[in-house]
């Protein structure tokens, strides 16, 4: 008898709940943006950091992620490091971050703002 | 050259100059007449989170601590207690404690309220005790 495996199929990123309300607020009073794209840049002392922009138009490269409502969109060079990642919102009173809490990353910086995969 | 053409484009021209490169440096404003030297200066906008965020008897404390990826870290916390060897630093009603130990590496240094769209936080910029940090501001090598 074999047995049928089922694989779940992961979306590149998801959200929390937070990071979802956050967007959402964010995108609110601008109907010109349709959301945010992430990135990652070579900057910092882990090699790589990421970056977040309000965007127009969806680049053809791009990964479109939509979740609860909301878009985000990966930046090519971002799809590869980010896969399985969760991005959350983290508000406090000294600071509100988005936060990527990714798998595939090996180590981090005290900061957080920077990593290798 | 550059003297000359402002001098051309009379005094309107250089006070236009000075005031657009006043908007690029984040400025900190403290009084002119302090000496700097052994104190923390706040940016408008730190002054303002401050003021929104704190309520009285609130404090926003830096403490320096060993560790991050280049040698030195800065820490900050919300404190209503001021203890001994705390300094304590005011301006339009919002206080910054720093404990002696601390100031060392942070003197002359400008504390700001850094907002972006992937992250909002306090940062210490321009500090001129560190010799070079990390990119997120975070940690920092002293100066010898």
């Amino acid at each position: 008898v074999s047995k049928r495996k089922l694989l779940p199929t992961r979306a590149a990123l998801t959200l929390t709940p937070s990071a979802v309300n956050k967007i959402k607020y964010l995108l609110q009073n601008k109907p010109e943006y349709i959301g945010l794209r992430v990135g990652v840049r070579t900057r910092g002392c882990n090699g790589l950091t990421y970056t977040l922009d309000y965007i127009k138009e969806k680049d053809k490269s791009d990964e479109e992620v939509l979740q609860d409502g909301v878009r985000v969109f990966i930046e090519k060079k971002a799809q590869l490091t980010l896969l399985g990642t969760e991005m959350d919102y983290v508000e406090s009173k000294l600071s509100s971050e988005f936060v990527f809490n990714n798998p595939n990353i090996k180590g981090t910086c005290g900061c957080g703002e920077s990593f290798n995969v | 050259s550059a003297k000359l053409s402002v001098g051309l484009r009379g005094p309107r021209a250089l006070a236009r100059l000075s005031s657009s490169s006043m908007g690029r440096e984040k400025k900190a404003v403290a009084p002119e007449n302090r000496l700097f030297q052994d104190r923390v200066l706040l940016t408008e906008s730190c002054v303002k989170r401050l003021q929104e965020i704190m309520a009285k008897g609130e404090y926003l404390r830096i403490r320096v601590e060993g560790g991050g990826c280049s040698g030195f870290q800065y820490k900050f916390s919300v404190d209503t207690v001021r203890k001994e060897d705390d300094r304590l630093f005011e301006q339009e009603g919002v206080g910054v404690i720093v404990d002696e130990d601390s100031l060392d590496f942070v003197k002359g240094a400008t504390l700001d309220y850094n907002e972006e769209l992937i992250r909002s936080s306090f940062q210490v910029l321009r500090n001129p005790q560190a010799e070079h940090g990390c990119s997120c501001g975070t940690s920092f090598s002293v100066k010898l």
